[in-house]
């Protein structure tokens, strides 16, 4: 399955709100990470619904379960994309900063579309 | 009764081409609208408290008189923690919107481009211009964050950014702006309805049309009517085309600039736009509007819809309502909310008397117990009003 390159930063140059735009950033990992746990329960919430209505013994099973080398390595693929979502925020920085965008101040824009274009 | 009527209010319509998530996938998504609900409805109702308990005495006390202006709050609002942690969470809140929205276009891009390129012009057209030049204003920064913008295009007959629009609409309007999201559009039906009985529009264009949300509100009223919808980005145009089509409302495509157009002079008795004009610019709206007046017939009328001017706001919503401006990459957004529609008439060849404004509700009523009523950045459709402004020629 391919998945499209899609731009991933929007142009123009971030706003921070903290003295240390490191505390933005972490922000947006903080809630970056809520999500994920967000979408991680709703799938449990799913599984375990799912079982029920099955009358499975799910919960004895999930403690006694051992993962083989297959699935250890899926888990791992997973993590990584994982990480990849859950650190975004410190990709767009670079991404930012080699596009030279972060070093635009946003006023310009401003100055460009009241003013210029 | 049409599709557009016995659709599930409470989700969003899935028509041919809107991109069909995971579940992994739609629970991102969902996180985060409940996430930007909640920003809108328990964090930021708390910089209001800030600013009357702490920002307004302490300025007061230092400078003998309260702030006198949205940008004296601003400077002061800036400094204040409660406001920066809320600030920093809502701009993560529109960059999550994006990323979710864009995970399953990504992984459906040769298939959304597959619908869209084979689709069957069965009611409408689609007219492309590869030579139309993007606007500065539209290639400045990613307006509303959206990565790539309108108009960025990965490969041949791309639909990427019309699609993920298309999601996140309805994510960042929490729902509230119905199952097509075309609450604006059907608002100004309305409008028109109670306040222009006799009008029957035989000929109707819409201006930044994107991917025809509000476009098919006019479909529906007016069957009618012909209906044009203009864009410059094509990738929204070959999403909208597809998207009219499987709900089988007939529009007629074009990618045009508002600003000048290739249609007759007298071609339309009813212009509307929908949120273009804030996603223009200062030079630009003088030029859309001597456009409107060039390609309306006399009777005719010119209907924008925005959010409320700052005119009609209070100190503190005005400034709230202008976070955008700054922190969202919508550099027109403050300058647009300070249009005076009589000058603007006045400037581009209608009579300044013979513009008009209005509040005017909201259509999709069903949205009514998850409005806010307010007027704040990151809460759009939550006021249950919209701002129009126009001019009868």
């Amino acid at each position: 399955m391919s998945v499209a390159p899609l731009p991933r930063k929007a142009k123009g140059q971030r706003p921070h709100f903290f003295e240390d735009p490191a505390v933005d950033r972490l922000v947006a990992m903080v809630m970056g990470l809520a999500g994920e746990v967000a979408v991680l329960h709703d799938r449990l919430d799913t599984m375990e619904r799912i079982a029920d209505r099955k009358g499975m013994v799910l919960r004895s099973e999930i403690e006694s379960f051992e993962a083989d080398d297959e699935t250890k390595k899926e888990r791992e693929e997973w993590r990584a994309a994982f990480l990849d979502n859950v650190l975004r925020i410190v990709q767009q920085e670079l991404e930012g900063e080699r596009e030279g965008s972060s070093r635009t101040p946003y006023q310009e824009a401003i100055h460009l579309v009241e003013n210029a274009v | 009764m049409t599709t557009m009527m016995t659709a599930d209010q409470r989700r969003q319509f899935e028509h041919g081409v809107l991109p069909r998530p995971t579940q992994d996938e739609r629970a991102r998504q969902e996180f985060v609208r409940d996430f930007k609900f909640y920003l809108a409805t328990r964090v930021s109702p708390g910089n209001r408290v800030a600013y009357e308990s702490a920002v307004v005495p302490a300025f007061t006390a230092a400078n003998g008189r309260p702030p006198k202006d949205r940008h004296e709050v601003r400077r002061e609002m800036e400094k204040h923690p409660y406001y920066k942690m809320w600030s920093s969470l809502q701009r993560t809140s529109q960059e999550m919107m994006w990323n979710a929205c864009q995970m399953p276009v990504a992984r459906q891009l040769d298939e959304l481009i597959g619908v869209a390129g084979s689709t069957q012009a069965k009611a409408g057209s689609l007219r492309l211009n590869p030579d139309l030049k993007m606007p500065a204003y539209h290639t400045a920064v990613d307006i509303h964050c959206q990565p790539g913008g309108y108009h960025f295009e990965a490969k041949e007959g791309d639909v990427s950014p019309g699609a993920v629009y298309d999601r996140a609409v309805y994510l960042y309007a929490m729902g509230r702006m119905g199952p097509f999201n075309d609450d604006m559009g059907a608002s100004i039906v309305n409008w028109l309805r109670k306040e222009h009985p006799n009008f029957k529009p035989k000929r109707i264009l819409d201006m930044g049309c994107t991917v025809g949300h509000s476009t098919l509100a006019y479909v529906e009223a007016f069957p009618e009517a012909e209906v044009y919808a203009i864009d410059v980005a094509a990738p929204c145009l070959r999403y909208a085309h597809a998207r009219a089509e499987s709900l089988g409302k007939r529009v007629h495509f074009s990618q045009q600039n508002a600003e000048t157009t290739d249609f007759e002079d007298g071609f339309f008795d009813l212009i509307v736009s929908h949120i273009l004009v804030h996603e223009t610019s200062g030079k630009a709206i003088r030029n859309i509007m001597k456009e409107c007046n060039r390609l309306l017939t006399p009777g005719g009328m010119a209907v924008h819809a925005e959010t409320p001017p700052y005119k009609d706001l209070d100190l503190f919503d005005a400034f709230m309502l202008d976070w955008d401006t700054r922190n969202n990459n919508e550099p027109y957004w403050g300058a647009s909310h300070e249009i005076e529609p009589a000058a603007l008439a006045g400037e581009t060849g209608f009579q300044p008397e013979n513009a008009f404004e209005a509040m005017i509700p909201s259509a999709f009523e069903a949205a009514e117990a998850e409005r806010t009523k307010v007027f704040q950045g990151g809460d759009f459709a939550g006021g249950g009003l919209w701002y129009i402004f126009g001019v009868k020629k």
